[in-house]
């Protein structure tokens, strides 16, 4: 009986996202919109999740997303949201917007420092590119650094100075892009931070259920992930407290 | 004789009494027994009264045995009817008046009656019978206390008149302590917390005081709702060890524990300041007075506290005296049960009582733009006051205000009983069709001694969009608190590609030049490697090719083609002097070829005889001689001096 369950509710779940697949993703993008602005939020979000989780890494969609999880007072998605838009690209102005509305939502919410006018900088060298435009960038200085070792070593024409200059130019700004593209690469991959999910979470001074209790975490909260074992993440509010939680709770960017 | 003349009075006023029995039926039987005094002298009559009230039917009366007393009159008779604060009482009293042999503590055992066929005994009464001291001042009293005829039942509370008077030998505080004290009546002294409790605090008196509460208890533990007593207190009347004190209350309370243990309800004080008559020792003049009958007339109320009367019957036999005496409410224990725990429903939150719950919504369609009304309506007996607000899950997709609360609470109601209402606007953020989960509310039921829990049903509404959308959308200033809403830009749908730098990819389209750029390296090592070897191998090779040259020019001989001969040798003899000279073909001379040589050592015959063939082979090729002899002679030759070339070249290379 059970498995027979299971066999239709695997055909309906199919058949729903069959139906789905009809439509082209813009198709889809433009109903959530439509579900949006009808104030049918939870429908909405459900939809743009979908396509997120499909694996579009749009701005906009995260951004959306954002928007309908906040009217249908998930404020823990929706900044999780907003987050994954900013780090696409930091400089969305609408983003930070909600992004600080959201977080007034956010019970015990402490506002992260400034960042220095060096991180501003970093920032600014790191979103250049994308990672993936790094890596390309590498490979194409790659590519020519080698056309130009080649055409050093095997033509007489162009064994002089200027061409050696050239090549040494374009190995050190290929170093500089192989090491961007790693960079990039890692940051992404670290998850180091996460956001809140849930509240009233009561964080422990000891990675075990029967931990002292030090202080409380709300949805919605920006965490450092500093350490983890199998159940339990040592995480670090931006006023710099720290305890322990259960890895559940929190999301990872 | 008296009972023939009332019942000769009722026969002739039979219609009347039929109504008379008609309400006397519905009133409640009573039979007691009065005293004038329970403390009297030894040679002091007192007066002591067996009441049958509402009896119809009286078979039978015995007195109680008076052993140590002496009847001095009665029994007589008394039967009426009154009208007492509103009660209509038909009523039959049977008056004797005694008094005491001897000193001491006496009980009287109450009458005994048979009404309706039942046997029905009166309440006891203790007389406390002491030593005269003054003979005289007693007995003439009895007459203007208690006249023949004088009715006290039903004027009961004018009695304490009398105790007002403070007689010879008296001891002023065992009066007061006796006639005036606190009460405290609690309805239970075991109960659940939250449970209501009434606790009325009394003041009982027989004597005219003015009395003020000093102290009010505090109710520590327990939250208390006091009930409205009327202004200015009005007496009650009651009965207490066969006498009739004033009942004052003072205050009633409902009481709700707020924790479970043992509490105790704080003692209220009272000061009072009770007027005593003393009378002079020339009382009999006084007793005598025609005056004093109207002065102790019950019919008045209370004439000592009566200015008028003070002054006007202010004689010198009679002063008066005004005692303050202080009283304390004996403290009560309660006991507090805590609610059981394992029992409680999550609802639960500290109703106790007996309620009812209804729950409303004011609609059940609706746009974003309206709020909707859900009310929650709790009403019952109990702890009505301190209700919290149920809980109430809203889902996130409306907006929750704090309940606005309006009570609705009877007034004096014993035990409290009300509603309290919960209104909670609800704002729709999201169209479409919304649930709202039953209102649960649990109570716990003293009575039951249970937890008891009453459900709504759950409320769909349909939500539609409303015109807020618009507004929104109007809107291009981005206010600080307004959601700057979606993006609708159409979006260029690519998927994530995942990372390049983590795909093989990446590390493929790096590994291609490097592969080119070794490719490279050994190319260009090849071309150098051969572009050194040549030489060598021209040089090794020399001998050999000018050998096969000259083989050809040896057939070319013996065809007697001496033109392609001497062609043939002479390029065999340059081509040999070219690769072993390292002599580009072009830059060839004989000239060169000599300081070459030289540069080698090699002189003499040797080059001698070179520059002798290429001479010959040159003047053959231009001015030909054909001769067999001669071509014959130049291919031994040109086979001669290469030979012997060769032979130097290496001897001296070796040198070199």
């Amino acid at each position: 009986m059970r498995p027979v369950r299971y066999i239709i509710l695997l055909l309906l779940l199919g058949y729903n996202t069959l139906q789905a697949q009809d439509l082209t993703p813009q198709q889809r993008f433009e109903k959530a919109n439509a579900l949006y602005q009808q104030n049918k939020y939870t429908e909405a979000a459900g939809m743009y999740q979908q396509l997120i989780n499909e694996g579009y890494p749009l701005e906009d969609l995260y951004f959306n997303a954002g928007n309908a999880y906040y009217k249908s007072n998930r404020t823990g998605q929706a900044i999780y949201n907003y987050e994954k838009a900013l780090q696409l690209n930091p400089y969305n102005e609408s983003v930070t917007h909600n992004l600080d509305l959201a977080n007034q939502r956010v019970q015990g919410f402490t506002d992260e420092l400034p960042l220095l006018f060096f991180q501003r900088w970093w920032q600014q060298w790191e979103h250049l590119h994308t990672p993936n435009g790094w890596a390309v960038g590498s490979l194409v200085l790659f590519w020519l650094l080698i056309g130009g070792v080649l055409a050093y070593l095997l033509a007489a024409r162009f064994n002089n100075r200027i061409v050696r200059m050239g090549v040494s130019v374009i190995g050190v700004v290929f170093v500089a892009y192989l090491f961007m593209a790693i960079f990039t690469y890692s940051s992404l991959h670290n998850h180091h931070t996460g956001i809140v999910m849930n509240s009233g979470i009561k964080a422990k001074a000891a990675p075990d259920q029967n931990g002292k209790d030090l202080f409380e975490l709300n949805e919605g909260m920006k965490v450092q992930v500093l350490d983890a074992t199998a159940d339990y993440c040592k995480v670090q509010l931006a006023d710099g407290k720290t305890g322990w939680i259960a890895c559940d709770e929190v999301k990872r960017l | 004789m008296v009972c023939q003349v009332k019942i000769r009075k009722c026969a002739l006023s039979l219609f009347f009494c039929l109504g008379v029995i008609a309400c006397a039926s519905a009133q409640e039987f009573r039979f007691t027994t009065n005293v004038s005094s329970t403390r009297v002298a030894q040679d002091e009559p007192f007066q002591i009264q067996f009441m049958l009230e509402n009896a119809s039917n009286v078979a039978s009366f015995t007195p109680p045995a008076f052993t140590d007393f002496e009847v001095m009159q009665g029994p007589s008779q008394v039967q009426g009817q009154s009208i007492y604060n509103g009660r209509r009482s038909e009523y039959i009293a049977l008056i004797y008046v005694l008094q005491p042999k001897r000193p001491g503590n006496f009980t009287l055992s109450g009458a005994t009656a048979r009404v309706n066929g039942n046997v029905v005994h009166s309440n006891p009464v203790t007389i406390e019978v002491i030593k005269s001291v003054n003979h005289n001042a007693a007995p003439p009293q009895t007459p203007t206390q208690q006249p023949p005829g004088f009715q006290p039942s039903h004027r009961g509370p004018d009695e304490d008149v009398a105790e007002g008077i403070l007689r010879k030998g008296e001891d002023v505080d065992a009066k007061l302590r006796k006639n005036i004290f606190l009460k405290v009546d609690v309805d239970k002294t075991n109960l659940y917390e939250g449970e209501q409790l009434t606790a009325t605090y009394k003041l009982y008196t027989r004597l005219p005081t003015n009395s003020s509460v000093t102290r009010v208890p505090a109710f520590k533990g327990f939250s208390a709702k006091d009930i409205e007593l009327p202004n200015p207190p009005q007496a009650t009347t009651e009965r207490i060890n066969g006498q009739l004190f004033k009942v004052f209350t003072i205050r009633k309370t409902l009481l709700f524990p707020l924790q479970s243990g043992n509490l105790e309800l704080d003692p209220v004080e009272v000061d009072n300041q009770v007027r005593l008559v003393k009378l002079s020792h020339d009382n009999r003049k006084r007793s005598r007075d025609p005056f004093e009958d109207i002065f102790n007339d019950p019919g008045f109320k209370d004439p000592f506290n009566d200015p008028f009367f003070d002054d006007f019957f202010n004689r010198p036999e009679v002063s008066y005296e005004d005692v303050p005496y202080k009283i304390q409410s004996a403290p009560v224990k309660i006991t507090v049960k805590p609610l059981p725990v394992d029992t409680r429903p999550p609802s639960y939150n500290g109703a106790v009582g007996h309620f009812n719950m209804s729950a409303t919504i004011d609609k059940t369609t609706l746009t974003t733009d309206d709020a909707l009304t859900l009310k929650v309506n709790i009403s019952g007996q109990g702890n009505v006051n301190l209700l919290n607000q149920p809980k109430v899950e809203i889902p996130g997709s409306f907006e929750k205000y704090d309940p606005k609360v309006t009570d609705n609470i009877e007034k004096n109601s014993n035990p409290l009983s009300g509603s309290r209402q919960f209104e909670f606007a609800l704002m729709p953020l999201e169209a479409g069709d919304q649930t709202i989960a039953p209102v649960e509310f649990s109570y716990f039921d003293p009575v039951a001694h249970a937890y008891k829990t009453i459900k709504s049903q759950a409320f769909n509404i349909k939500v539609t969009p409303g015109k807020q959308n618009k507004r929104d959308k109007e809107d291009f200033s981005v206010d600080k608190n307004v959601l700057i809403p979606v993006h609708l830009a159409p979006q260029r749908w690519s998927k994530d590609a995942g990372f390049l730098l983590g795909s093989v990819w990446y590390y493929l389209l790096l590994l291609v030049p490097i592969i080119a750029l070794i490719a490279g390296i050994l190319y260009r090592r090849r071309q150098h490697y051969q572009q050194n070897n040549a030489a060598l191998l021209k040089h090794r090779y020399a001998n050999k090719a000018a050998l096969k040259r000259l083989e050809l020019a040896a057939r070319y001989l013996k065809e007697g083609k001496d033109r392609a001969f001497y062609e043939e040798t002479s390029r065999a003899v340059w081509g040999y002097l070219s690769h072993k000279l390292e002599i580009p073909f072009a830059d060839l001379n004989k000239q060169l070829v000599q300081n070459k040589l030289a540069g080698r050592r090699i002189n003499g015959d040797n080059t001698l005889q070179l520059f002798d063939l290429l001479d010959n082979c040159e003047m053959a090729l231009y001015a030909p001689a054909q001769s067999n002899d001669k071509m014959q002679g130049t291919y031994q030759q040109a086979v001669k001096v290469i030979s012997q070339l060769e032979e130097q070249l290496k001897t001296k290379q070796q040198v070199v």
